[in-house]
């Protein structure tokens, strides 16, 4: 997974994630939102139909003075606890 | 923040599934569906070399049926993306070539099914190559997909809020999936998805479960269902992981 | 080149001066076998 930053303010944050599709960017913008001081959230696959650009850009904007990098790190790491207590629910059931 | 999932099955066999989720927001189901189409690595055919192929097709096509073979796929962590599993065939005509007579070099590689036909020979037609299996993942062809079939539907909760008035005629109520009736879960198809029969007489609301997926996972064979579900699970998590410690660099 | 002729099936040697005909038959339709060679196919 390479990351390489597009954009960079002290509120906002674009990066591109290379070799990630929707599967896990539309996760990971669904839970960057359930964040409380992520304002805006977004992705785009396909910037602009941007000339061979396809690596999606996932877009953030925080509030309150919250690096949109921290909000990134944290919202990554609720994906994973996602996942596992998925996992661990499923495995109780099966 | 820590996600709160219930899981419960609704029907269970070796290949396909109907279980319940509840706490699982759409976003996630989806992330979770597609993980399972596309993401879960697993072995199949990817080169071909014929020895023999006097069949009436050509080699490339008899690839392309043999890459198509689902083929059982090992533990995790007992292959890697570049190891090779090597298969063979050897069928003389007058016959037909199954899946079945594809003879794996390793026990945890075989073809899911025997009886998946390849090729029909004539006399004096014969079908002689040997093949290598690789891991793959359903996002680069089709043949390494494990999951067929695989979607969810809301839970609808279903109440009967009263009687028909006595002369009207009731009316056909077609629902698909599982219901939920009082905290007990049926599969639409135990009334022939239609609520008049379950409820006769009966005026009944239906409302779809806050974040309550039913799943329905169906697998080519390759994995059963509860592997390809904790895979894609697995597959998830460790992008999860790998972003957050990218992240932190 | 090693051909197959299509009338008394008997292999064929062609060599550059004899033109196609079957030394045997006569016969001027001559077959290609397929090479003995082993194939490789990737999986499209």
């Amino acid at each position: 997974m390479e990351l390489r930053v597009t954009e960079r303010t002290d509120d906002e944050l674009s990066i591109e994630i290379a070799g990630e599709d929707h599967t896990f960017m539309n996760v990971l913008k669904g839970t960057l939102l359930e964040h409380e001081d992520v304002s805006a959230a977004t992705y785009d696959v396909n910037p602009e139909q941007s000339g061979g650009q396809t690596e999606p850009i996932l877009t953030i904007k925080t509030e309150d003075d919250v690096d949109p990098i921290d909000a990134l790190e944290e919202a990554a790491g609720d994906v994973r606890d996602k996942a596992v207590s998925f996992r661990e629910a499923f495995e109780a059931a099966a | 923040m820590s996600e709160e999932y219930d899981v419960e099955f609704v029907e269970r066999e070796e290949r396909e599934a109907r279980f319940l989720v509840r706490g699982i927001s759409p976003g996630f189901a989806n992330g979770i569906r597609r993980a399972m189409v596309a993401d879960v690595p697993t072995m199949a055919i990817d080169t071909v070399r014929f020895i023999e192929n006097s069949s009436v097709m050509f080699d490339e096509q008899l690839a392309l049926r043999l890459g198509l073979v689902p083929l059982t796929t090992p533990p995790e962590g007992e292959f890697g993306e570049d190891d090779t599993v090597t298969l063979s065939i050897d069928v003389e005509g007058p016959a037909t070539a199954y899946s079945g007579d594809l003879v794996s070099e390793d026990d945890l590689v075989q073809p899911a099914d025997e009886n998946v036909p390849i090729i029909e020979l004539k006399e004096d037609q014969r079908l002689e190559a040997e093949a290598d299996a690789v891991l793959d993942r359903g996002k680069d062809h089709a043949k390494h997909q494990g999951g067929v079939a695989i979607g969810y539907r809301h839970l609808q909760r279903v109440e009967v809020v009263g009687d028909l008035p006595e002369f009207e005629e009731q009316e056909s109520r077609i629902v698909r999936g599982v219901i939920e009736d009082d905290g007990e879960l049926v599969p639409t198809s135990e009334f022939d998805h239609d609520l008049s029969n379950r409820y006769p007489g009966k005026e009944v609301e239906v409302e779809d479960v806050p974040n309550a997926f039913v799943f329905h996972v169906e697998t080519d064979g390759s994995l059963d269902v509860e592997e390809l579900v904790t895979r894609a699970a697995d597959s998830i998590e460790s992008r999860a992981t790998e972003l957050e410690e990218a992240v932190q660099l | 080149m090693s051909y197959k002729c299509s009338r008394c099936k008997r292999d064929v040697q062609l060599d550059e001066y004899g033109g196609v005909r079957c030394p045997y038959c006569g016969h001027r339709v001559l077959l290609k076998e397929r090479s003995r060679d082993v194939k490789e196919v990737d999986v499209q």
